[in-house]
């Protein structure tokens, strides 16, 4: 008993020194660590990214270690590379969250003249990169929300897809007819970390805005965000979305339009692997967001390539940010696996594009709105969402009218939103 | 006492030096006087080896655990309290180091009562103080039924005490994960049950606004009895047969002997589990990061999910700090009443 632990002991230790000495061997090449969402189900994932980080080390001698983060987790593990700098060279990061990472000094300027100047990305996409004028980061991928709907759920009613929101509530009155209170629209709720990008667009489509053009105040409090925020509580209201919306967050929202329980639901492109691999059958149509009194109005998100500022293989991480974006992977990333659209426009000119629902997803894009590039984003963000939030817990529980409408949550929102702003530097 | 000194023996032994050497001569006092000085200087160097050689290897031996402690556990709490002193934001987190000091400014935005963040805060705390007030009771309540039927012979036992352990040691994460699903409006069972009996006839949102807490407490009490049981059970097991065997002899009735055996047999037990159930309440997380999210709602929030949310997702890492230092404030200030009190409570009963 004894003797066997001794040898568990030293065999503990042989293997140790066995990878410690690997580990020396290896570090004589040059080795970057990538950080990446899960963009596409890791079955095909793992084995496109496996593949081409064997392809970037044949050309440059380059490995590159990728570890898969949820998005959940991610900006916690980003944070802390941040603060700490280590752990991470290159990392995915949704454009909103660019110019926070940016605002801390962590993260590597970039020349965007090495990665074909400002000319060859979309510029919603490149603006999210900036912060007072400089990029910190190289766009990946782009993505806007649109309005999917279930052709076999909008025949049996006998309506077509809404051009306005107005109309929208319209289909929406005559599906609940049909299949019942809450089978019109799935929406997000309480849990959605991303309920105000649904909301931004009505906002912008009702002439709206979520701050004033300097970035000094807010505006959303105004009589088109009440008007906006009325119409969003209005879907639950008519009994277009199901009350139990509120306790959503966006992947429950989505999976009852993919289930085809619900006829209508905003989703991105990403969603289309979903459906592909949820439920195939699924006869559904893409149309591009209503218009509302001000036009139409998209959402513009997506994904950067950022470099740690205190990384030592900066020329390396360039490398391999380049090799991402050369044409060929751009558009096999996108078009095979994440179903998002290229934020570089040779790539996004490929003919796949011109086809099927993607030209739907093409002119969302060409009108679609980033939010302005601050540091203070997340707390105006958090702001927003806190009280979105409280309005539609005030509303299922039957308390909004009595705390003063909806009217009184935004003001809230909108001084917590002024006091972050003049925190921006 | 005579003056002249010639007093008897027997009261001149009291009055001798501070060592209480015998009664002597003059003669013999005057020899010894000096070694006997010497011999006290060489006491407390003796004393202090002996103390070396006696009690050295003891703290020779913690000193592993005690620097380790100072490293993981004291030296990140100092940090952690300096950095609510300092201005630690977005803008400065990436050399914090550098970050200017403010005074208590970062305790003033996270505690002020009629702010944003000072409302929340003082809301989440006395939402926790709620849930764990609940909690605790329920969990003591059932876990303490649970323990004396327990404590009898039947076939199977064994099994038993295994089994009612599974909530308790079943992952935080899956157990909370599966009780949001029971407690979802449209598809949970909590509402489907109520519906088919006829309690309620459209689905109550459970997880969202003022319902939140109630549901997430009932979860946390099916996760947390099992433990009290075990604690208490241990208890039990230490209580002397005899104790009740003269009762039933003196003619105690059943309540009487569990009033007056059981539960002050079980007092030493009680206290610390009741402790340590105190202290985990205030760091409670999971079970509403789980089942509620980020964002429980002020309803529903709790100083743990308010203080991640606050530092993690907007880098205020000086106003998160501040408010951590005052939670651990409010936990020991808890901890020493509540000690205080169980001591005072002793002492009143003996």
């Amino acid at each position: 008993m004894r003797s066997a632990s001794r040898w568990a002991a030293v065999a503990a230790t042989a293997a140790l020194v066995l990878a410690l000495g690997a580990g020396a061997a290896m570090a004589q090449g040059t080795e970057i660590t990538f950080w990446v969402m899960p963009n596409a189900a890791d079955v095909i994932h793992v084995p496109w990214l496996d593949q081409k980080v064997e392809e970037f080390y044949r050309e440059t001698g380059i490995r590159v270690r990728y570890e898969v983060i949820g998005w959940d987790q991610a900006w916690s593990r980003i944070s802390t590379a941040l603060i700490t700098g280590e752990g991470v060279d290159v990392f995915q990061a949704g454009t909103t969250w660019n110019p926070q990472f940016a605002a801390t000094g962590a993260v590597a300027e970039i020349d965007i003249d090495k990665f074909g100047g400002a000319d060859a990305f979309m510029e919603a996409n490149l603006i999210s990169t900036t912060y007072k004028g400089k990029h910190y980061g190289v766009p990946w991928f782009a993505e806007t929300r649109a309005l999917f709907y279930n052709k076999d759920m909008f025949a049996a009613a006998g309506v077509e897809p809404p051009q306005t929101y107005e109309e929208l509530v319209q289909v929406g009155k005559r599906i609940t007819e049909v299949f019942g209170e809450g089978s019109a629209v799935a929406i997000a709720g309480t849990n959605a970390w991303d309920l105000i990008h649904n909301w931004a667009i009505i906002l912008w489509a009702y002439g709206g805005d979520l701050v004033d053009a300097q970035a000094r105040r807010a505006t959303f409090n105004g009589p088109e965000g009440v008007q906006a925020m009325e119409y969003y509580v209005d879907l639950v209201r008519l009994g277009l979305a199901s009350k139990a919306t509120a306790e959503y967050n966006q992947p429950q929202a989505d999976a009852a339009f993919i289930n085809g329980n619900v006829a209508m639901a905003f989703m991105g492109p990403w969603n289309i692997a979903d459906i592909e691999v949820e439920n195939p059958s699924l006869n559904y149509g893409v149309v591009e967001p209503p218009a509302g009194p001000a036009g139409r109005a998209a959402f513009s998100g997506g994904s950067n390539l950022v470099i740690l500022g205190a990384s030592p293989n900066q020329a390396a991480a360039e490398e391999w940010i380049r090799f991402l974006l050369r044409h060929e992977n751009l558009v096999s990333y996108t078009r095979d696996l994440s179903k998002m659209l290229p934020a570089k426009i040779d790539a996004f000119n490929d003919p796949y594009y011109e086809t099927g629902v993607w030209q739907v997803f093409r002119r969302g894009l060409s009108y679609a709105t980033a939010y302005p590039p601050l540091g203070v984003w997340g707390d105006i963000e958090n702001a927003i969402v806190a009280e979105f939030r409280n309005i539609l817990t005030a509303y299922v529980e039957g308390s909004l009218e009595r705390q003063g409408g909806v009217k009184a949550f935004l003001n809230r929102a909108a001084q917590r939103v002024d006091e972050a702003l003049a925190r921006e530097r | 006492m005579p003056p002249d000194g010639s007093a008897r023996p027997g009261v001149a032994s009291k009055r001798t030096g501070p060592l209480g050497a015998p009664p002597a001569t003059t003669a013999q006092a005057q020899g010894t006087a000096q070694p006997q000085a010497a011999f006290q200087t060489r006491g407390a160097l003796y004393k202090f080896r002996r103390f070396l050689i006696r009690t050295g290897p003891a703290y020779l031996f913690i000193l592993p655990a005690v620097s380790a402690m100072l490293l993981v556990h004291y030296i990140p709490m100092a940090g952690g309290i300096l950095v609510a002193f300092k201005d630690i934001n977005l803008f400065t987190v990436s050399r914090w180091y550098d970050a200017p000091w403010v005074g208590f400014a970062n305790f003033v935005q996270g505690l002020d009562p009629g702010g944003f963040l000072g409302g929340r805060f003082w809301r989440a705390l006395w939402n926790v103080s709620f849930f764990g007030a609940v909690t605790i009771t329920a969990g003591y309540v059932i876990g303490m039924a649970v323990a004396l039927l327990l404590n009898r012979e039947f076939p199977g036992r064994t099994l038993v005490r295994g089994i009612i352990l599974l909530p308790y040691i079943t992952p935080d994460s899956v157990a909370y994960s599966v009780w949001r699903f029971i407690f979802q409006a449209r598809i949970g069972l909590v509402n489907m049950w109520l519906m088919k009996l006829g309690i309620i006839d459209e689905p109550v949102i459970w997880l969202v606004g003022s319902n939140a807490i109630y549901a997430v407490m009932l979860a946390a009490i099916w996760k947390g009895w099992p433990f009290a049981a075990l604690v208490l059970q241990a208890g039990l097991q230490t209580i002397p047969r005899e104790l009740y065997e003269s009762a039933m002899i003196d003619g105690a009735s059943r309540w009487q002997r569990f009033r007056y055996i059981t539960l002050p047999m079980l007092a030493p037990v009680t206290r610390i589990l009741i402790l340590v159930s105190i202290l985990w309440n205030y760091n409670a997380f999971n079970q509403f990061y789980v089942m509620l999210g980020k964002d429980p709602g002020p309803a529903a929030d709790v100083p743990s999910t308010l203080i991640l949310r606050e530092t993690f997702n907007t880098f205020n890492f000086g106003v998160g700090s501040a408010m951590s230092v005052v939670l651990m404030g409010v936990m020991l200030v808890l901890t020493m009443v509540y000690l205080r009190a169980l001591r005072a409570a002793e002492r009143g009963q003996a």
